[in-house]
């Protein structure tokens, strides 16, 4: 690190992480959470939320991108969708409710004391390096199940302009938030310390998500990182492998800033690159808001007399989220709160998958896990 | 009245809000006569606000307090109007 635009970066992705973390944490706004109720309890209250969160950012970010203020578009990282997306997020949606979080839940949980969403931690990082050891398998599959290639958002596959398409689709989420806005089902009591009702959460995070893209170029990212980490391992344990898995010296980035007039270059080998200044501070910044959050309201305690089947579930959950992350690739975070505002089919397609991946881990939930614990 | 205490701190997402469910399913009888209390001790946020919902809308009695890092949610029976006014 040698320049004032990489410690820009590093200090901007450690706000906005520490930024995250205690908003999520002060409401709850668990993204595992806002689907598997929908199955589990067959209620929407979250998904209102998530629906609203979406919805903020898209008219944000298209607000930001047609005042100029976003230099690449679409932003680097997303690309031709395919049956890869759709599998990997239904991977990502039993993993995620099986570990209790995805992959940012996890980290706000874990900084507030929750040692089941740690062991999930370590289990995301076992299942990125997993993926390494059969990513030129996975990748030969999804480069033929591409489909409409050179086509990365809904806007482009229609052929029309994007201001056009995000308007329609924006006026069409809205209709529904303005009735639930107007019969008070946006809001809900809690007798909680300090709660942040999660539609004030969730318009700052689309704030949040608009300052990384306006910033940092990409929307919040997460996962490349763990796989990273994951890297570190093998190279410390085993170099001799970690010099022959392919995936470590894949690219997942390389893309110019042109307001910080640096130029991101970096991938999930184990080398100090631009995911670490991006993505460590970031996941380094959820946790720590996490912990804050939770110190300031006096509830930090660690309660490790949990039954064994969590602390499996929340292993195993993590090992898929890692894998799908990788095989998708990305995350829910990048894909609901990154993609989805601009409408990228990638993001479209792992939503997709998402949502039956979440169904058949609530499922899995109650009908394994959760089944004896009491 | 017998309280019934159940500890769920560290636990899962959602298990808590299931344990409650299962709880006051699998005790309803003692509970909507008044005999029974389910205490639970949670130390998941949410909770304060699902359990208390879910069990309001079962027509049972909800408090929560905070008691140091965590909270008690208790569920009881809700006095009828008669009881109200007598009391």
């Amino acid at each position: 690190m040698s320049g004032a635009g990489e410690w820009i970066t590093v200090v901007t992705s450690l706000l906005l992480g520490l930024a995250a973390g205690f908003v999520m944490h002060r409401s709850d706004f668990c993204l595992a959470g806002m689907l598997r109720d929908l199955f589990l309890f067959r209620s929407i209250f979250k998904l209102r939320i998530l629906l609203l969160t979406v919805l903020a950012t898209m008219v944000l970010v298209e607000l930001a991108r047609q005042t100029v203020l976003i230099s690449l578009f679409p932003y680097p990282g997303f690309g031709t969708s395919g049956l890869a997306n759709v599998i990997g997020g239904m991977i990502f949606g039993v993993g995620m409710v099986l570990a209790g979080g995805c992959v940012a839940g996890t980290l706000y949980k874990m900084g507030s004391g929750k040692v089941v969403s740690a062991v999930a931690f370590a289990g995301l990082i076992v299942g990125s390096v997993l993926y390494a050891e059969f990513h030129p398998v996975w990748k030969s599959f999804a480069d033929k199940m591409l489909i409409l290639p050179g086509k990365v958002t809904l806007a482009q596959t229609l052929g029309m302009q994007q201001g056009m398409v995000i308007s329609v689709v924006a006026l069409l989420l809205a209709i529904p938030l303005i009735f639930w806005w107007r019969g008070g089902k946006l809001v809900r009591s809690s007798a909680a310390d300090g709660y942040l009702q999660p539609w004030k959460a969730g318009l700052m995070l689309a704030l949040l998500v608009t300052l990384s893209v306006l910033i940092i170029g990409i929307p919040l990212g997460i996962t490349t990182s763990y796989a990273k980490a994951g890297a570190w391992i093998v190279n410390l344990i085993a170099p001799w492998h970690a010099d022959v898995l392919s995936y470590f010296k894949a690219r997942a980035f390389d893309y110019p800033n042109r307001l910080l007039g640096i130029t991101y270059c970096g991938g999930p080998g184990p080398a100090f690159d631009a995911i670490s200044l991006i993505q460590f501070p970031l996941i380094g910044g959820i946790i720590a808001g996490g912990f804050i959050s939770v110190r300031l309201l006096g509830e930090f305690r660690i309660h490790a007399n949990v039954p064994i089947p969590q602390y499996l579930s929340g292993f195993i959950g993590g090992v898929l989220m890692g894998l799908a992350s990788r095989m998708a690739p990305s995350c829910n975070i990048w894909h609901i709160l990154g993609g989805m505002p601009i409408l990228a089919l990638q993001s479209i397609f792992f939503v997709a998958g998402l949502l039956p991946g979440a169904w058949i881990g609530s499922r899995l939930l109650t009908g394994i896990v959760l089944k004896e614990t009491h | 009245m017998e309280v019934k205490e159940i500890d769920m701190r560290g636990q899962i997402c959602p298990s808590s809000l299931l344990t409650a469910l299962r709880e006051i399913n699998a005790n309803k009888t003692a509970l909507r006569s008044g005999l029974l209390m389910l205490s639970f001790l949670s130390d998941n946020r949410d909770s304060t606000a699902t359990i208390p919902e879910s069990a309001a809308n079962m027509g049972y009695g909800v408090s929560v307090v905070k008691e140091d890092d965590s909270y008690r949610i208790d569920v009881f029976a809700q006095p009828t109007e008669m009881e109200i006014r007598n009391s």
